[in-house]
């Protein structure tokens, strides 16, 4: 299988980046879409030219570290998965395809593909956790959680905090992640205690870092690995509203 | 920014309303002439004097500064906060061509506000321009101004097609602003969206059909 890659390259934060182009042969169908790019590196090195640097981990979905914008779209051609689910098989021999960074304000560009995420990290130090003693764990059954809460905590608990949604948001807003953090946790009895302070504060956040509003495109949705509902933003602006307004 | 968004939220929620009242009063432009041209008139006479409706017509003035001026605002920091553009973005996979441009829409909606403004409001209140005539009845004759203007077949053309640009908006911003401001029922919002669908489409359709029939009555 033969594929035109055009990709972005940039030396580093400050550098002006650009699109190079590279022909890659002898790829096949069921490599996954990073080992394309392995491969592709793998023969940079042999013309001793510069590598492209990409993130990944886990290569197998759960890491979120592996975020790119490939051929105008957040992970690429499918809805809900990482870039590392991604294989060749969705391309076709012949095909052009553009790899770009994360393109948002809040997450410059360290070089090529990678980009700085810590504004993610700043958003849940403002309060994505539960102040506990820690020791041995508690006893599970302790407190009780009725299934449809712990579903439900269980669906935004998932976010994996790869940055899709802020990639894929005409207004790089970071809403869903955020939103996913703040519900996960405030809508469990372990958050509770904290529960106003951790909204306000991560919200707070969130606009210090300088991401845009929610204008609820749902574009977000679709890009999430995990397929995070929006609803869950709005849920976010009520919780907001109840702590700002209320208590 | 949630404070901003919420306003917008709420005063274009106010004008979906006012939309309501708007349209069921054009209505009155579809009956027979002899009828339509007294209960028209003497309807907007009504609407002139009442003085809740003088509250009411500032708090409208107010919801469209407010909503245009806030939009602005969030649509500049947005800006900002995605400052480079994709060389590829198919945003038409993931998200609906209104949601990506209802900044572009809501200013042609603005440009067709001042042109309809201009038409009516400044001539039948402000007394700018051409002066209204009175009907039989000593009622400033409204519906001639109405009906003289869609006798003219560039803004029958106009109004028709500016009712396009309107349901996409209303479309779209009625759904997200019960979002905005923190509705998160999921049942809830699936009644919402289809309620949306209609309120947009029976807008559109009677804000953009009545000056048609206008023209050919
Ligand atoms: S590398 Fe971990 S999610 Fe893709």
């Amino acid at each position: 299988m033969k594929v035109t890659f055009k990709i972005w390259r940039q030396e580093g934060p400050k550098d002006k980046g650009e699109i190079k182009t590279y022909e890659v042969d002898g790829l096949t169908e069921d490599m996954s879409f990073l080992e394309a790019l392995d491969h592709l590196n793998e023969l940079l090195v042999l013309k001793n030219e510069n590598v492209i640097a990409f993130e990944y981990d886990c290569r197998e979905g759960i890491c979120g570290q592996c975020g790119v914008f490939i051929n105008g779209r957040a992970h690429g051609p499918h809805d809900n998965i990482t870039t590392c689910q991604l294989h060749m098989r969705s391309f076709n021999d012949g095909d052009t395809i553009v790899v770009e960074p994360w393109l948002a304000a809040s997450f410059p560009v360290i070089k090529d593909l990678i980009v700085d995420r810590s504004a993610f990290d700043r958003i849940i130090e403002q309060g994505a956790f539960i102040s506990a003693k820690t020791g041995t764990a508690a006893e599970a059954n302790a407190i009780l959680i009725g299934r449809e809460v712990a579903d439900k905590a269980m669906d935004v608990a998932a976010c994996i905090g790869c940055g899709a949604c802020v990639a894929t948001c005409k207004n790089a807003s970071a809403s869903l992640f955020t939103a996913a953090k703040i519900n996960h946790l405030n809508s469990l009895p372990q958050g509770k205690p904290e529960a106003s302070k951790r909204v306000l504060e991560m919200t707070k956040q969130m606009e210090l870092e300088g991401f845009g509003s929610c204008t609820f495109t749902g574009a977000c949705e679709v890009e999430c690995p995990e397929g995070i509902s929006i609803i869950n933003i709005a849920e976010m602006n009520a919780r907001r509203s109840k702590a700002k307004w209320l208590s | 920014m949630f404070l901003k968004k919420s306003i917008i939220a709420l005063t274009g929620l106010f004008l979906c309303l006012f939309l309501i009242v708007h349209l069921s009063a054009n209505c009155i432009l579809l009956l027979p002439e002899t009828i339509a041209r007294d209960l028209y008139n003497s309807y907007s006479t009504t609407l002139r004097e009442s003085t809740i409706i003088k509250v009411i017509a500032y708090v409208l003035y107010l919801s469209i500064i407010l909503h245009v001026f806030y939009a602005l605002l969030i649509t500049l920091k947005n800006r900002k906060a995605k400052p480079q553009k994709y060389v590829i973005n198919k945003s038409n996979e993931n998200s609906s061509w209104t949601s990506q441009n209802m900044g572009l829409i809501g200013v042609i909606i603005l440009l067709f506000i001042i042109v309809h403004l201009a038409n009516f409001w400044a001539r039948i209140k402000l007394g700018i321009g051409e002066e209204v005539g009175l009907d039989a009845m000593g009622n400033k004759d409204v519906y001639e101004v109405t009906h003289t203007l869609f006798q003219n077949i560039y803004f029958v053309i106009f109004y028709t097609l500016i009712s396009i640009p309107l349901a996409l908006h209303l479309h779209h911003g009625l759904k997200s602003a019960f979002k905005t401001l923190g509705f998160y029922h999921k049942k809830g919002l699936t009644i919402l969206a289809k309620i949306a669908l209609f309120y947009a489409i029976v807008m559109g359709f009677g804000f953009g059909i009545i000056p048609f029939i206008v023209y050919f009555k």
